[in-house]
This record gives C-alpha cells, sequence and structure tokens, in this order.
C-alpha cells in the first residue's frame, strides 16, 4: 500500500537538465548513461581530492559526503536539486571512486608482478607507485573481489560497503540511497564487515 | 556459501551481535543447536567482527585522495595544447589547473589554465565563458591581469594569459608583515582595477587575497576577471524583485568555495553589481589591516550569518590613528550596497587622499590584538534575512534529515485520495485515515524513523489525538503561532550555531520552541526562545543557567543544545531516530534506553518511537504519560496542517480558506492550527518540498 513511487520524469524534464536525465537513465540501468556521466563525475571527484589533500595539510578534516554534495550542485547547476537524482548521484560517485581505485591499485600490481609492464608507461608506473603502497594495492584489489563475491550472495550488502567505503556516505545517507531505514544500513554494514573481513584476511 | 546459507548464518550472526561480546560463543551454541556447519561459520564471522576494529570503516579517499591526484596532469608535462607547452604545474583553481606554459610561436610564458571536462560539455556555459572571457580579455589596464587567448585544443578548453612571478596576498599575508604603506599601495591598485572594469561593466565576483598576485617590482595584478560569474550556477530569473527564489537561496546556502569575502548580497544570492566587489575588496582591507577576518563563523553558515547580521569588530588602532582609513573600511563593509561607496572610483580618491594623510602621520603598529566577539548587528531583521537563516539552517541539516517519504501510489489507492483542496475537516474518515498515515509516514522518515508496519490500530490512535489536537487547540486561548513565528528570526540563527556545534540536529532545537507552553511570560516579554527546552530549574542550573535567566535566549539556547547532545550519547545507536531523541528528551535518555533493551531482548523490535508506540500498553506509565503527551503534541501538530499547500506566505489567503469552510470550532481556531501548522512546516520541510510531498494528486 505504501509503496514508494516509482521515478517517472516526464521527458520534458530529461530536456532541461542532462545530467537529471543521465541520473534517471542510469538508475533505469541504462549503461551509457554511466559512460557519459563518469567522466563528468570523474572530474569532479578528482576536485574533491584535491581539496582533501589540502585540507589535510591545512590540518582540517573534511567530509567526504559534503564535497560529494557540492560536486552534485555543480554539476547540477542552477536546476532545482531533486534528492533522488542526488542519492543516484552518490551512487555513481562511489562507483566511479571504486573504479578510479581499483584501477590503480591494478597498475600498481602490474609494477609488482613485472610481466605488463609494457603495458604502462614507465613514468606513470613510479607516479603509482609513490601515491599507492603495495600493500595498499593488494588490500584494495582483495576487498575489491570480496565485494564481487559478496554482491553474488546478498547484493544489497556489498553496495551498502560501495557507498560507504567508496563514496564516503553516511550511514544516512546510504539509507536514502537505497532506500532502506539507517538501522537496516547499520545491520548490513556490521555483517558485511565481519564477512569481507573474514573473506580478505583468509584469502591472504 | 549459497544465498539461502548466507540468509540462515545472517540471521544467527545478527542476533549474535546484538548482544554483548562475552555472551556471542555461549549464544551461538544454542542458537546453532548441533549445526556444527552453522556454529563454525558464525563463530568465525563472529571472531572476524571482533578481530575487524577499524577495518573499511574510514572512506577510502581519506588514505588514497593521492591517487585521484595522481592522474591530475602529471602526463600533461611536456605534452602541448594548441601552441602551448606546459613546463610545470602552478596550481589548482577553482576554475581547474594552472600551468606553466610556453607559447612556441612568440617565445613567452604564459599561464595555462585548462577548464574542467564537465566545463566544455555544456555549450550554453561555454558560449557565455566565451563571451565574457573576451570581454574581459579588452580590458587593457596595468592591473587586470592580461588574457592572451581563449580556446580550444582537441577539446580541452583553456585560458592563456600572462605570466606572472609574484606571490598572492593570501601567500603575503601568510608570511610577510605588511607595512601601512605597503597595504596602501596594493589597496589603491586594486581599486584602480576595479575602477577601470566597472567601467567597463565588467564586475568580478570573487575578490579575494587567492585572486590579487603582486609582482616582485611591486605591481599587483587582480586575476581571472570576469571568470567567478561563469562558474555560478545559472541565475533563475527572479520571480519578483524584493523576494528572491527560495531555489537560488538553496543553492547559495551550499555555495562552493570560501564564504568570507561574499557580500550581503551574494550570501542572498540577490543580483549583484559592482558593488560587490566593493565590499569584497572591503574585507581584503580589513583583513590586511587587522591579519583578520572581519566575518568569520565556526562554520561556513556561521559566517554567512555573521556576514548578514553582524557588524565587524572594530580596527582599533587603525581607527585611533588612521580615522579616514578605518571610516573607507568601513563605508565598503556596509550591509546595504546603497550605503556603500557608489563606484570603485569615488573609493579610490579617498584611498588616495587617506595614503595622503597616512604619508604625514608617523607609523604606527596597525595591527590590533584579536578582539572579543563580533558585535551583533541591529536587532530588527528582514524577513529575507530570516528565510536565508533558515534555508541555511535546513540546507544544513538536511542530509542529516531530510529523507523523502514514500508516497502512495495513486493508482492502488483510488478511494483514498484527498482532492489538493480539500480540507482535513471535510474528509471523510478514509480520507483522513489515509492522510494521516501520509503525514507520518513523512514526519517519521523525517525525523529518522521508518515503521516498517504501522498498523491500523497505530493510525486509529494517532487519528484519536489527532481530531482530539484539532478539537481543543482552538479554544484554548494559546498565544497564536503566528507570534512566535514572528519572533523567529532572533532565535533561528542562536539554535543553528548552538544546536549545530554540538552536532545536535538543528530542526529539534527549532521544534523545541514550538511545542512548548509552560514559559509564556517569556514570550510575552518578546525575548524569543522562551521555551529552548522545558527542563527543570535544578536540571537548567546544572547546565549554567540560572531560574533568573530562563528567558534568556543567548543562555537557554547552548545550554539547551548541550542538554540534548547530552542525551543523545546516551541513546547511543538509538539516537538514529529523532523521535526517540525527542522522547528522551521528555522522559529521560536513560528510560528510552532501557525500555528498548527490554524490547530488543523480547523479539521484535525496532529502535524507534513506533516500537515504543506499539508496547504502549506494556509500557510502565512513564510512557502512557509522556508518550501520549508526545503524540499529540509532535505527531498530531504536524499531520494536522489542514492544506500544506497553502502555508506558504502570505496569509490572508489561508484565512480565506478557513473562512469558506465549515469547521469544528470558531473561526480562530481554523486560522491558529494553521499557522501552528505553518511555523512547524516552515521549519521542517524546505521550500519545495512542502507542496511536493504533501500533495495528494491524481495524475
Amino acid at each position: 500500500m505504501l509503496e514508494s513511487r516509482a521515478m517517472t520524469t516526464p521527458a520534458d524534464d530529461l530536456a532541461a537538465n542532462d545530467l537529471t536525465g543521465l541520473l534517471v537513465d542510469w538508475a533505469r540501468g541504462d549503461k551509457a548513461a554511466l559512460e557519459q556521466l563518469t567522466p563528468l563525475v570523474y572530474d569532479e571527484i578528482r576536485r574533491i581530492a584535491h581539496r582533501y589533500v589540502q585540507r589535510e595539510r591545512e590540518g582540517q578534516t573534511l567530509e567526504t559526503t559534503a564535497l560529494v554534495n557540492e560536486a552534485y550542485l555543480r554539476l547540477a547547476g542552477s536546476q532545482r536539486v531533486e534528492w533522488q537524482n542526488r542519492a543516484h548521484f552518490f551512487a555513481v560517485t562511489a562507483q566511479v571512486m571504486r573504479h578510479i581505485l581499483i584501477d590503480h591499485a591494478r597498475r600498481r600490481q602490474y609494477v609488482k608482478h613485472g610481466g605488463e609492464v609494457q603495458r604502462v608507461s614507465f613514468d606513470a608506473a613510479t607516479r603509482d607507485a609513490a601515491v599507492m603502497s603495495q600493500p595498499r594495492a593488494a588490500e584494495l584489489l582483495a576487498l575489491d573481489e570480496a565485494l564481487n563475491e559478496l554482491a553474488k550472495i546478498d547484493p544489497r550488502k556489498s553496495r551498502v560497503v560501495e557507498l560507504r567505503y567508496f563514496g564516503g556516505l553516511s550511514i544516512e545517507e546510504t539509507a536514502e540511497v537505497l532506500e532502506i531505514s539507517a538501522m537496516t544500513v547499520r545491520r548490513d554494514w556490521r555483517a558485511a564487515k565481519a564477512w569481507l573481513y573474514k573473506k580478505v584476511t583468509s584469502d591472504e | 556459501m549459497t544465498r539461502e546459507q548466507w540468509v540462515k548464518v545472517e540471521a544467527v550472526l545478527q542476533a549474535a551481535l546484538d548482544r554483548p561480546a562475552g555472551e556471542r560463543v555461549s549464544f551461538l551454541s544454542e542458537a546453532c543447536g548441533g549445526d556444527e556447519l552453522l556454529f563454525k561459520e558464525t563463530n568465525s564471522l563472529i571472531e572476524a567482527y571482533e578481530r575487524a576494529s577499524d577495518f573499511i570503516e574510514q572512506p577510502a579517499i581519506t588514505r588514497d585522495a593521492r591517487v585521484l591526484l595522481a592522474d591530475d596532469g602529471g602526463d600533461k608535462l611536456g605534452s602541448r595544447i594548441g601552441p602551448y607547452e606546459i613546463l610545470s604545474r602552478l596550481g589548482v583553481g577553482g576554475m581547474g589547473e594552472v600551468y606553466l606554459a610556453e607559447d612556441a610561436r612568440l617565445d613567452r610564458r604564459v599561464a595555462l589554465k585548462l577548464l574542467p571536462a564537465y566545463f566544455a560539455s555544456d555549450d550554453a556555459r561555454l558560449r557565455r565563458f566565451q563571451r565574457e572571457a573576451r570581454a574581459a580579455s579588452a580590458l587593457n589596464h596595468p592591473n587586470i591581469l592580461t588574457i592572451h587567448e581563449v580556446g580550444e585544443s582537441e577539446g580541452v578548453y583553456f585560458i592563456a594569459t600572462e605570466f606572472i612571478d609574484g606571490a598572492t596576498i593570501r601567500e603575503l599575508l601568510r608570511n610577510h608583515d605588511l607595512s601601512l604603506d605597503e597595504i596602501l599601495d596594493i589597496a589603491e591598485q586594486v581599486a584602480s582595477a576595479l575602477a577601470a572594469a566597472h567601467a567597463a561593466g565588467i564586475v568580478h565576483r570573487d575578490i579575494k587575497p587567492e585572486n590579487i598576485m603582486r609582482r616582485g617590482d611591486g605591481l599587483v595584478k587582480i586575476l581571472d576577471f570576469g571568470i567567478a560569474k561563469l562558474m555560478e550556477p545559472d541565475q533563475l530569473e527572479p520571480s519578483d524583485d524584493t523576494q528572491p527564489s527560495r531555489a537560488t537561496h538553496t543553492e547559495s546556502g551550499l555555495v562552493m568555495g570560501t564564504v568570507n569575502y561574499m557580500s550581503p548580497e551574494q550570501a542572498r544570492a540577490l543580483p549583484v553589481d559592482e558593488r560587490t566587489d566593493i565590499w569584497s575588496f572591503g574585507v581584503v582591507l580589513y583583513e590586511m589591516l587587522g591579519r583578520r577576518l572581519p566575518f568569520k563563523g565556526e562554520t561556513r553558515m556561521d559566517t554567512l550569518v555573521a556576514i548578514l547580521e553582524r557588524e565587524p569588530a572594530p580596527l582599533t588602532n587603525v581607527a585611533n590613528n588612521y580615522p579616514q582609513l578605518a571610516q573607507i573600511v568601513e563605508t565598503c563593509l556596509r550591509k546595504s550596497a546603497a550605503d556603500r561607496f557608489a563606484s570603485a572610483s569615488d573609493l579610490l580618491v579617498e584611498l588616495k587622499q587617506s595614503k595622503q594623510q597616512s604619508a604625514v602621520l608617523p607609523s604606527i603598529a596597525i595591527h590590533d590584538k584579536v578582539e572579543a566577539q563580533a558585535l551583533p548587528a541591529s536587532r530588527r531583521f528582514a524577513w529575507a534575512s530570516l528565510s536565508v537563516a533558515l534555508i541555511l539552517v535546513l540546507g544544513t541539516a538536511a542530509v542529516m534529515l531530510y529523507r523523502r517519504p514514500a508516497r502512495q501510489s495513486a493508482l492502488d489507492q483510488p478511494n483514498a485520495i484527498a482532492p489538493v483542496e480539500k480540507l482535513y475537516s471535510q474528509m471523510d474518515e478514509a480520507e483522513q485515515l489515509a492522510f494521516i498515515r501520509d503525514q507520518e509516514q513523512h514526519i517519521s522518515s523525517m525525523m529518522g524513523d521508518r515503521p516498517a508496519k504501522l498498523n491500523s490500530e497505530a493510525l486509529q490512535a494517532i487519528k484519536k489525538y489527532v481530531d482530539q489536537y484539532a478539537s481543543q487547540r482552538g479554544v484554548n486561548g494559546e498565544e497564536t503561532l503566528a507570534e512566535v513565528y514572528a519572533r523567529a528570526p532572533q532565535y533561528v540563527p542562536l539554535i543553528a550555531r548552538s544546536f549545530g556545534a554540538r552536532r545536535v540536529p538543528v530542526i529539534i532545537g527549532i521544534y523545541l520552541p514550538v511545542i512548548e507552553s509552560a514559559y509564556r511570560p517569556c514570550f510575552e516579554n518578546s525575548i524569543g526562545a522562551k521555551g529552548l527546552f522545558q527542563f527543570l530549574p535544578q536540571t537548567a542550573r546544572r547546565y549554567g543557567v540560572s531560574p533568573e535567566e530562563m528567558c534568556d535566549a543567548e543562555k537557554m539556547t547552548p545550554a539547551a543544545a548541550h542538554y540534548m547532545a547530552d542525551h543523545m550519547a546516551e541513546l547511543g545507536d538509538d539516537a538514529e531516530s529523532m523521535t526517540l531523541v525527542l522522547l528522551s528528551y521528555n522522559t529521560g535518555a536513560t528510560w528510552v534506553r532501557t525500555t528498548l533493551r527490554e524490547l530488543r531482548d523480547a523479539g521484535d523490535y525496532q529502535r524507534n518511537f513506533w516500537t515504543l508506540f506499539a508496547h504502549r500498553e506494556e509500557l510502565g506509565s512513564n510512557f502512557r504519560q509522556e508518550g501520549a503527551a508526545y503524540v499529540p503534541n509532535f505527531f498530531a501538530a504536524a499531520i494536522i496542517g489542514e492544506n500544506p499547500q497553502n502555508f506558504g506566505l502570505p496569509l490572508p489567503a489561508l484565512s480565506t480558506l478557513t473562512d469558506a469552510t465549515p469547521s469544528p470550532g470558531p473561526d480562530q481556531s481554523g486560522r491558529r492550527l494553521a499557522t501552528r501548522q505553518k511555523v512547524l512546516f516552515i521549519f521542517l520541510n524546505s521550500q519545495d518540498d512542502l507542496t511536493g510531498d504533501f500533495r495528494h494528486d491524481n495524475s
């Protein structure tokens, strides 16, 4: 009876704002939309990282969420901010962030194993080495793999972790994005944490 | 592991995790009842959980931000963009990365700014950018950074400007003591640049120490003319000259970058002209002279409130020795643009005079010691600034508090649709119930409670309270909420500061004054914020408020925030439900916590208000009294709002509506109710969500 209403955004809204449109398409499972979104989001993520590092130097802590929020507002421009879209944006951000980091960790692993160094320029490889330690790369790759495993038996928990760990979302926001209660998020989180920790430590 | 196995494992795991660490293993052996595999699996997970400590607790970015930066242009070094060869990276600005590059054609060095990719994907913005940048590049003034070229190469948009080998004012402020002469020299050059730009109709909009550079030879240059505007969200068409649109406010509430140099009109997202630059110039001048910011709060929101509301602490030494200069700063920083210098050329004239004056005076220390808090400006608070404050408040709280409620599907519930224009009192019982359920969902979700299954009994109970509430309110002769509302401007910024600083949801702070009635004398004294909390004199004293100070908002509000923060801390995990926090405020956090624990042990539970409500008969008199009071006071109050679509100002529309309706009480009651609701909803909701979420549309 009290189901949430499916997002039905009229076509004119799509025309009004590319981002809104892309997010809606993406939420409907349109992979092409994600491809278009990724560069936009990626650009913003780098900006976020800049500010993060900068504030860190100044000894300030910074809420990732606040930055993602800003990123969204920047991208959405003057369009009225639809919460639903913002939630989707958070989700995309988390995915992109995960993608970037895992990509990087993989490149880092290539360097270690030597086998595929030719695929990466020497400069790029040293640069990668400078910013991500070997153990960290291994840890990320193990986590990524474990998350994929978890997604097979419990997709929601895998998303909770993706949103919180890669997207930097709070419990509340994760709840919003997944349309579940904060309490469920907490419970999912602790179970997922146990599961993942067991997985990554036993596989090593 | 299969999904089915995992479901089983997880159930046991969760139940074990609900127990204290010491009891988990014994619980497992019992729960698994001889199922060795299940025990082994769950036990290893419990062990993993207990060992995991801070595993994945910190978001990845806290460790890997550098990775994201690594891709960031390292590979651009040595590459070529159009005619420019990139030599080194100079930094990152609001507009993208800046590189030192060489123009092969002219054999000169330039600063090359590359625009973010998303920028290029927006044609309208790009055209605007090119237009503005070209206009700015036409500015030919020694104190304005020369723009050589605005162009595009293989999809990368760039601006090539002259390269300045110097330091920004920010760097100068950080590393040097600027003498008065130097400050005046910088100020004069900046004012001169502003005068030229303003004469050409170009407003900078983002004057700040980072955007002003001084070369080794002392020549000052303003950077990024005409560019700040491009980075702002598109201006919405103002629908009404006096009442800026709320959407714009929201954006300004979450504006990026520093807000320290923002003019009041920028803070309010009003249209700006060249006088906004004069304000920002005033802030920079003040900062150079006083080595501190004129308007600064703990948070961005506090700073914005200070910009709108407060006068800066005087620069005493400057004022004593160089009154004319102090006067210039003061004139630049007038809240109303009309009271500032009308133009940068007027400002320049004054500065030159001041410079002559200072030249004949002995040089003395200009920096004051940091002075006490900025002084409150006039107590009067314009409506517009209230709405700014409110929206800032709500904007801040929104992420934490606002959840979009589940909406009813119109198709599924054809009979329960209340037409938009129908008032609560006009609905039949089924419609009222449907309305209540909808509202309750909305409020609950906003407060952090998501009732999984609110049964018809619970709905009926709320409805009873709502009806009671509706029939009683009018005749009690309480103060109309219009009066509370009118005083809100006095305490909203205070609430925002005090509650925000203690991480207590601002919504609670705003809610508290609305429900209480015990502090009427304070209201009558027009002091406002009387009942920011209702704790007993002893409790108040514990939080540093004497009985005589119970009407003193400046005292009461921070104490209330502190008190609430303590309650939340005591509730721990359960504090995620704001209604529980509020209930604990009435009933005592310990009681709420203990009760929840008991319910948890008994089986089916959720950490929210509805758990308690569902068990109200089994609970002690504690809940029956407080919970019973709580429901009508809060939920019913929020639910009853006649036709929420009409809660927006102005009032006359509401009263017309009420009069035209056969309402149960005297006319006054309907109006009073509606006013009460308006207060609540305007406080609880931001802008369009108000209409959006309450609409029972048939579409």
